[in-house]
């Protein structure tokens, strides 16, 4: 895989800090709490005192809500964020149904049914979550959930992407950055790349891709 | 043959299942389960030849026929004589099981009906599992009507999905879990209330999934009458009455006495040739204009007499056309390359005179919206006004003459002129389009279709041409048989569906050809002099009015007494009226 010819970045000089400032950033983002502190320590950079204490209750939402147990990242969170899902609907919505997604699961139609009725349906005066809704009541249409058409709900692709939203939220909520700075460079790699191919065409670099990368 | 044939029902006496009968009788809606079994076992078998095909053509089935018969007494309302047809013709309506199955539907009984369903002949897997399908829709539905929406769900997961068919439906079914709303979309709101009827309705759904041997659809008996009756409609050359005219006892046939051909009344009233007359677009006025220099409007009573409401002076030159505006509460009359006016109708007052210093105007129309007006200009321009005489546009693309002819269509979108001697334009303004049409003759005027499909065109050699203006005009037709040689003539379209082209004459007759076809239907005498215009009363199809040199209009109508005759049976005019459906 063609890349630019690594001579070229010769030319370009990184500050140290920099660099620790990203990977601190990246650490602090996936609440990496312990690896963060032993980092902080090596390398004698300095942060707020209080940084370390949220970053461990963010862990757990973070796991619960990816485990699938909605009400206990609720919980927590609203402790930690109050206010935070109030402004946040849909993803308040996106927690409760994990929710009810877990109790299909565990095949406890009755109580699914009850808890969509009072915690779910409120939701479906807004028009943008009707659709969302009858999604996800589909699934008590079907004795096996994970065989019907909606079947992606179940999946813990989904899962993985609603914790990632409640994790930014969070950050959010504090003030704090909503992504990695690592993220957000290999993203703006990309674009950038993209953007040139798309004007040189074949004259320009190749879209980034960065196992390429990584490889060289 | 002596087998059963594949389009009966499958009820044939032959069929009667002995264990079925004796369980399902109870259910017979019939009161004399006796009769029931004995009857039909009683008679011959229907698939011993002649029986089996009535009617002279020899292409109805008995069994359908009757089967049809009844279902339409049974729609009516007539439960007794429905039963009573089906008992003494022994030819069944339904099945039984095709009626135990109908009954469990409209009692409710939905297991037991499911099992039935099973039973019916003639149904193949995809309809026996739509129909499945229906029916524990209407189940779910009356769970969720009555609260029970446990059940319902379950019944949704073990019954309904597992048919597999209609995802679509059953994620809308889902949402109707939570959601009245959703409930009230799909039609549902009520069920509880109204379970008789949607049970019904459920049943015409079932009617119409399967296949007619089984359940006969509804109003099948209407439908083939009324396709009938179009039929007749279509084939009728002279129509020209109202569908309240169609019988069932007779063939409907239009004899040529539809048509207008005694003149019922003559009106005097100006002092010259009258040039040119037209009806309103509500067929409640007629507005003439004459030599004279003056319009006169006539008021055209509930009963068909026309009197005299206003006469309208004020023109120095003859007034060589009128324009009604759409609504018909304004009047425009263009005087002879002098000036246009607008008059009010009820009033009869002038509220505008429109005129070109040192030109003359030569022609008149209306914008569709009532707002604007055309008039054709001495000098070749077609002239676009506002209703207060302001000029809003002026173009060249008339040939100057003593009269050239505009006209707009109803969309507003086309505007036909005479561009040439020989052609006239139709120029979409905005689009920058136009479409000719071109003759080999010399055109005098030419006269617009009620819906802009049509154009009669008039020709100096005494042919009438019509032309579809639709997309690229065409020519359609060609009528002949009037005299024309010196005069400005005109003619129009009328009657029923403008199924027949009328024209003035110099030979003072009023000359009336079949559109479609062509021939020549009528020429009628009356007029002193040349006739040089026509209106057909768009509301009225039996009324048309002529303008004559002989300074008189003539109103026609229907000839009264041949009426009469036609209806004690006599001939008409040539055309013998039957009943069973032999045309001439």
């Amino acid at each position: 895989m063609m890349d630019l010819d690594p001579r070229h970045y010769e030319h370009v000089t990184i500050n140290d800090g920099d660099i620790r400032n990203i990977v601190q950033s990246y650490l602090v983002h996936n609440c990496f709490n312990e690896t963060a502190e032993s980092f902080l320590a090596c390398t004698g950079m300095k942060q707020p005192v209080d940084y370390l204490a949220d970053m461990d209750k963010r862990k757990s939402i973070f796991r619960f809500a990816l485990e699938g147990n909605a009400l206990k990242a609720i919980e927590l969170t609203e402790q930690l964020a109050p206010n935070l899902l109030e402004d946040n609907k849909d993803l308040h919505f996106d927690l409760l149904s994990l929710h009810f997604v877990n109790l299909i699961c565990s095949r406890k139609c009755t109580e699914a049914l009850e808890f969509a009725q009072t915690k779910l349906t409120p939701f479906g005066k807004v028009h943008k979550y009707v659709e969302k809704l009858e999604d996800f009541m589909a699934l008590l249409a079907y004795e096996e959930p994970e065989k019907s058409p909606m079947f992606h709900l179940l999946s813990p692709d989904h899962r993985q992407n609603v914790a990632d939203c409640l994790n930014r939220a969070i950050l959010a909520h504090a003030n704090l950055p909503c992504y990695s700075s690592m993220e957000r460079l290999i993203q703006q790699a990309t674009v950038v790349r993209q953007c040139l191919h798309q004007e040189l065409g074949k004259d320009g670099p190749p879209p980034f891709s960065l196992k390429g990368f990584l490889k060289n | 043959m002596g087998g059963v044939d594949d389009n009966e029902p499958p009820l044939k006496r032959v069929r009667v299942p002995t264990v079925e009968s004796g369980s399902l009788l109870k259910n017979s809606p019939f009161s004399e389960p006796v009769i029931s079994l004995g009857g039909p076992m009683a008679r011959p078998l229907a698939s011993e030849g002649k029986e089996d095909i009535i009617g002279s053509k020899g292409v109805i089935k008995k069994v359908e026929f009757v089967r049809i018969i009844t279902k339409a007494l049974y729609s009516l309302g007539y439960e007794r004589s429905g039963a009573a047809l089906e008992d003494e013709s022994g030819i069944y309506l339904h099945s039984s099981v095709v009626n135990l199955f109908r009954k469990q539907v409209l009692d409710g009984y939905w297991d037991e009906s499911l099992v039935t369903l099973r039973k019916i002949d003639h149904l193949d897997e995809n309809i026996l599992k739509s129909a499945s399908f229906l029916i524990l829709e209407q189940k779910f539905f009356e769970l969720l009507g009555k609260n029970r929406i446990i059940d319902a769900v379950k019944m949704l997961r073990s019954e309904i999905t597992p048919l597999g068919i209609k995802r679509e439906r059953v994620h809308e079914l889902s949402g109707c879990i939570v959601s009245s709303s959703k409930l009230a979309l799909l039609g549902f709101a009520n069920v509880g209330t109204e379970t008789a009827n949607s049970r019904m309705k459920l049943l015409e759904e079932l009617q119409k999934l399967f296949p007619p041997t089984v359940m006969i659809p509804e109003r099948r008996l209407e439908h083939l009458v009324e396709q009938a009756l179009n039929v007749q409609r279509d084939a009728c050359y002279f129509h020209n009455s109202l569908d309240s005219t169609l019988s069932l006892y007779t063939d409907h046939q239009c004899g040529k006495e539809q048509i207008p051909s005694q003149t019922t009344q003559v009106l005097f009233g100006h002092h010259d040739e009258v040039w040119f007359l037209q009806f309103s677009n509500n067929g409640k006025y007629l507005a003439s204009s004459s030599s004279d220099g003056s319009v006169i409007i006539w008021e055209v009573h509930e009963d068909g007499r026309i009197s005299l409401k206003h006469k309208l002076t004020g023109h120095d030159k003859p007034v060589i056309m009128v324009a009604w505006r759409p609504d018909d509460c304004q009047l425009l009359s263009c005087g002879m390359e002098e000036v246009v006016r607008r008059w009010d109708v009820i009033s009869g007052e002038c509220l505008h005179v429109y005129e070109k210093s040192g030109l003359g105007l030569i022609s008149c129309a209306w914008f569709p919206d009532g707002k604007q007006l055309l008039c054709g200009v001495t000098d070749q321009n077609i002239s676009l006004w506002d209703l207060d005489g302001k000029e809003l546009e002026s173009w060249k693309g008339l040939r100057a003459t003593r009269t050239s002819d505009i006209a707009v269509t109803k969309d507003g979108k086309w505007i036909i002129s005479m561009c040439r001697e020989t052609a006239i334009s139709l120029l979409d303004r905005e689009a920058k389009r136009e479409h000719l049409i071109e003759e080999e003759q010399t055109i005098t005027t030419f006269s617009l279709s009620k819906h802009d499909k049509f154009l009669l065109v008039n020709l100096l050699n005494q042919e009438i041409h019509l032309w579809s203006i639709v997309g690229e005009p065409m020519l359609i037709a060609k009528y002949k048989g009037h005299k024309r040689s010196r005069l400005v003539i005109r003619s129009c379209f009328g009657g029923y569906e403008q199924a027949f082209v009328a024209s003035g004459s110099e030979d003072s007759q009023v000359y009336i050809w079949h559109r479609a076809g062509g021939d020549l239907i009528r020429a009628l005498p009356g007029h002193a002099g040349a006739v040089n215009c026509v209106s057909w009363n768009p509301s009225n199809h039996h009324m048309l009015a002529s303008a004559s040199d002989d300074h008189t209009i003539r109103v026609w109508g229907l000839n009264r007494v041949n009426l009469k005759r036609k209806d004690a049976g006599y001939h008409c005019n040539g055309v013998v009226h039957q009943c069973n459906g032999n045309r001439k």
